[in-house]
């Protein structure tokens, strides 16, 4: 049992500690492709910033001025920063919800990025800086997985991260490879980026070693079982968490977020990797997209702003 | 270790020699009182440098932990800690047995008295309390009438201001019956003391006050209807923006219990549930963060957003139980408070173990003329306000504040009373690296349901300016932690 704000609560927390780690990992790649001059290094910094704008990049950014943004930028909802912000107030909503070992990493890392030294951190040294957020939002999972309850509350934070990683993960695939916008990589150091990005480049090299062409990448990023970061993990993960919080509401006969999970679940797994041209992927990517987008949606409907009129005890 | 006693060249002219104040640490002669030697047998032996680290530590404890509020600026906002102080104030055992009794009576007489008040009106009938008096209180509340209240225990939860005064007894200040508010910071601080004297509470004989969320989850349970046999609890809280919100979600978390606000209730044929991912879920008892006025904007203030609609009414259904009851606030009204020893003698037969401090109802034209005449050496309180706002420090103000309050006292005597100016006793507070005197008073806290529990501890408030008599948090206050011995531990604890 558990109160319907709280658990719309830690669904943002999840989403919001997702984006937070993704951006830093995007500025550092960015920052990265700042120190060499080459064709390469244009086609990172053009596939980051289509990654982040949705492909409506209108004023152009030089990559610096990109990853600053990506970081610091509280304008920016997307920012490291804003979506720690996020994140930690909505911990503080559902404080008691939370072990005390979970939110004080958070709060942890909310002082430091918006303290008063923040910013000088950044500009001495940006890698340092991102490197040390992405590494306690790590304690921060460990902490929250290692002393919270696997229970509903839980399930409500994981169902958040699976999501936004999803969805961000399925951006990075468009912006890489999708046709619609510019053009695909194919230089070598872009490549790496991209599993950079992802979170993916020592994964992907232990499962196919130094051989990195980009319809591998996108094999390793969609359809890899153990790979916690492919669109196929996330969508089990998905499914999975959102039938356990779905165990105890009666959602008259398997309608709802849980079938949409299911589907997207089933798509993934068995697609033949093989068989899917340029074309198909693309589109099986947007639909992950898409259907994301209606999972978020119907999670709130279901568990969250649901009609009082339907659940008024008998 | 360097301390000095506080001279009190701040007041003026003749009240000065008249009051010398009571130190918690040396008596008069420079000697260190006997439950202290310890501590500053401990303190004299760490360096300016330990001191201040210790500080610090502490002072990270309540930044990491959230305990904090937030400082709204122009462009941003920046969170602060309460000021807290580092080192420890203790009462000896004797000392407290005395507070327990005096606080279990004066908490049984008030109970009584809002039974009293919001059913017979014994009391008032017989002239022991003015009628104008209680039923012109703003705190009072028409509604409670004929309500029904379990055990008769309209404030379950109490935090009594305490002072020591000059000749060591300990007083009444204020009592506290609406939503009294600190406890989390006298567990937090006894947290963080453990943290950083770790030695100190190994052989100390300092009693224990963590059982503290376990009591008010027991008190709160036994307010619920006998027929209830699962109470569902729930700690409703006005929101995260509320000063006291770390306090709401931390009882909540050590009671296990849900964190609601005003939109996660609702209410259905006088029956209040709350909105959960599974459906609603029936709701017991209310600890309600959450004033009177705000709590229902059907019974109470419509324009409020905090609370739930319709819930006076289940409560009066006996379908939910508010806790504390609204309308406790007329027992803690500062005029009615002048007759507390008259109600304790009314109900209990007995004489008040803690005494008031004397109090001049300024509704009277007598007392009236007579504050008037002594404004300097007076403390004169807005009967409605709290916080330490509307008040004047007779001592401390400057001639023209005096008269511009004259003047309001004269326009509205019905909403004054004065207090002679006591002096605060003075604990020693860590001060910019040096070992100082402050005042100090002492908020202790009491739950009532089918039992009255006095928790072994308090809150200290520290008004952390040189002289300041004024301990609140929103007038540049802080706390400490405070240790009560236990009875035949040695006096001569170790810290």
């Amino acid at each position: 049992m558990m109160l319907a704000r709280v658990a719309d609560s830690l669904y943002w927390i999840g989403r919001y500690v997702e984006r937070a780690e993704h951006m830093c990992r995007l500025a550092d790649v960015l920052l990265n492709a700042t120190l060499d001059r080459t064709e390469s290094s244009g086609q990172v910094a053009d596939m980051v910033i289509s990654a982040i704008t949705d492909g409506h990049n209108d004023a152009p950014l030089s990559p610096w001025d990109a990853a600053l943004a990506i970081t610091m930028d509280s304008e920016n909802g997307d920012s490291v920063t804003a979506a720690l912000a996020r994140a930690r107030e909505n911990a503080r909503q559902v404080r008691d919800q939370l072990t005390t070992e979970t939110w004080e990493r958070l709060n942890l890392i909310y002082l430091r990025v918006t303290g008063e030294a923040a910013a000088r951190d950044f500009s001495d040294a940006p890698s340092q800086f991102l490197h040390d957020i992405i590494a306690d939002l790590h304690l921060f999972k460990g902490a929250a997985d290692a002393t919270m309850s696997h229970g509903e509350g839980w399930g409500f934070l994981q169902l958040g991260v699976f999501i936004e990683r999803a969805q961000l993960i399925g951006k990075l695939l468009q912006a890489g490879f999708g046709r619609s916008l510019g053009r695909p990589v194919t230089e070598h150091a872009a490549m790496t980026a991209l599993l950079r990005m992802s979170c993916a480049l020592e994964p992907y090299l232990r499962k196919h070693t130094a051989d990195i062409q980009p319809s591998l990448i996108r094999q390793f990023l969609m359809f890899d079982e153990d790979f916690p970061r492919s669109l196929r993990f996330s969508t089990a993960r998905i499914e999975e968490h959102l039938s356990s919080v779905g165990r105890n509401v009666d959602l008259g006969g398997g309608a709802g977020p849980e079938r949409l999970a299911g589907r997207l679940k089933a798509r993934l797994l068995y697609a033949d990797p093989e068989a899917l041209g340029g074309e198909e992927s693309d589109n099986l990517v947007a639909t992950v997209l898409e259907e994301c987008a209606r999972l978020h949606a119907g999670i709130y409907d279901t568990f969250v702003a649901y009609s009082l009129e339907m659940r008024l005890p008998a | 270790m360097r301390y000095a006693l506080s001279d009190p060249a701040h007041l003026s002219g003749a009240h000065a020699a008249a009051v010398k104040p009571y130190d918690e640490m040396m008596d008069p002669t420079g000697e260190v009182r006997p439950h202290y030697a310890a501590l500053a047998r401990r303190v004299a032996s760490l360096a300016d440098e330990d001191l201040a680290e210790r500080q610090r530590l502490l002072e990270r404890f309540f930044l990491l932990q959230g305990i904090t509020f937030t400082v709204y600026g122009a462009e941003s906002s920046t969170e602060r800690i309460i000021p807290t102080d580092l080192l420890p104030r203790i009462i000896p055992a004797t000392e407290w047995a005395t507070i327990e009794a005096g606080l279990t009576q004066r908490l049984r007489a008030l109970n009584m008295f809002l039974a009293d008040i919001y059913s017979d009106q014994k009391i008032l009938m017989d002239g022991v309390v003015p009628r104008e008096l209680v039923l012109g209180a703003p705190s009072y509340r028409r509604e409670m009438q004929n309500l029904f209240v379990p055990h008769q225990a309209y404030a379950n939860v109490c935090g009594s201001d305490l002072i020591r005064k000059p000749d060591g007894g300990f007083a009444v200040l204020e009592d506290n019956l609406r939503v009294p508010s600190g406890v989390s910071y006298m567990l937090a601080n006894r947290e963080a003391a453990k943290r950083t004297f770790p030695g100190s509470f190994r052989k100390a004989g300092v009693r224990r006050i963590e059982e503290y969320p376990d009591l008010l989850l027991s008190t709160l349970r036994s307010m619920a209807a006998d027929w209830r046999p699962n109470p569902q609890v729930v700690v409703l809280t006005p929101g995260v923006y509320n000063s006291a919100y770390f306090e709401h979600a931390y009882l909540a978390r050590l009671m296990g219990v849900p964190l609601v606000e005003g939109r996660d209730l609702v209410t259905h044929d006088n029956m209040v549930y709350m909105r959960t991912t599974t459906g609603l879920r029936r709701v017991d008892v209310i600890y309600r963060r959450v004033d009177d006025d705000f709590v229902d904007p059907l019974t109470f203030r419509r324009d409020s957003s905090l609370g739930v609609a319709g819930l006076f009414n289940a409560y009066r259904a006996g379908n939910v139980v508010i806790c504390n009851a609204p309308g406790t606030g007329v027992a803690d009204d500062k005029a009615v408070y002048a007759y507390v020893p008259e109600i304790i003698s009314y109900y209990l037969g007995q004489d008040a173990i803690l005494p008031n401090i004397e109090t001049y109802l300024c509704r009277e034209p007598s007392q009236l003329s007579h504050v008037l005449a002594n404004l300097d050496s007076l403390v004169v309180k807005a009967v409605g306000a709290s916080g330490g706002y509307g008040m004047l420090v007779g001592p401390h103000a400057t001639q023209a504040e005096r008269e511009a309050f004259a003047d309001a006292l004269r326009a509205n005597p019905e909403n004054y009373i004065a207090q002679p100016t006591i002096q605060l006793s003075t604990a020693p507070c860590l001060i910019d690296g040096a070992i100082d005197p402050r005042h100090v008073d002492l908020r202790p806290f009491i739950l009532s349901a089918d039992k009255i529990r006095v928790t072994p501890g308090a809150l200290t408030r520290v008004a952390l300016r040189k002289g300041s008599l004024v301990v609140n948090s929103s007038q540049g206050g802080g706390s400490k932690d405070t240790g009560v011995l236990g009875e035949g531990d040695s006096q001569e604890a170790r810290p």
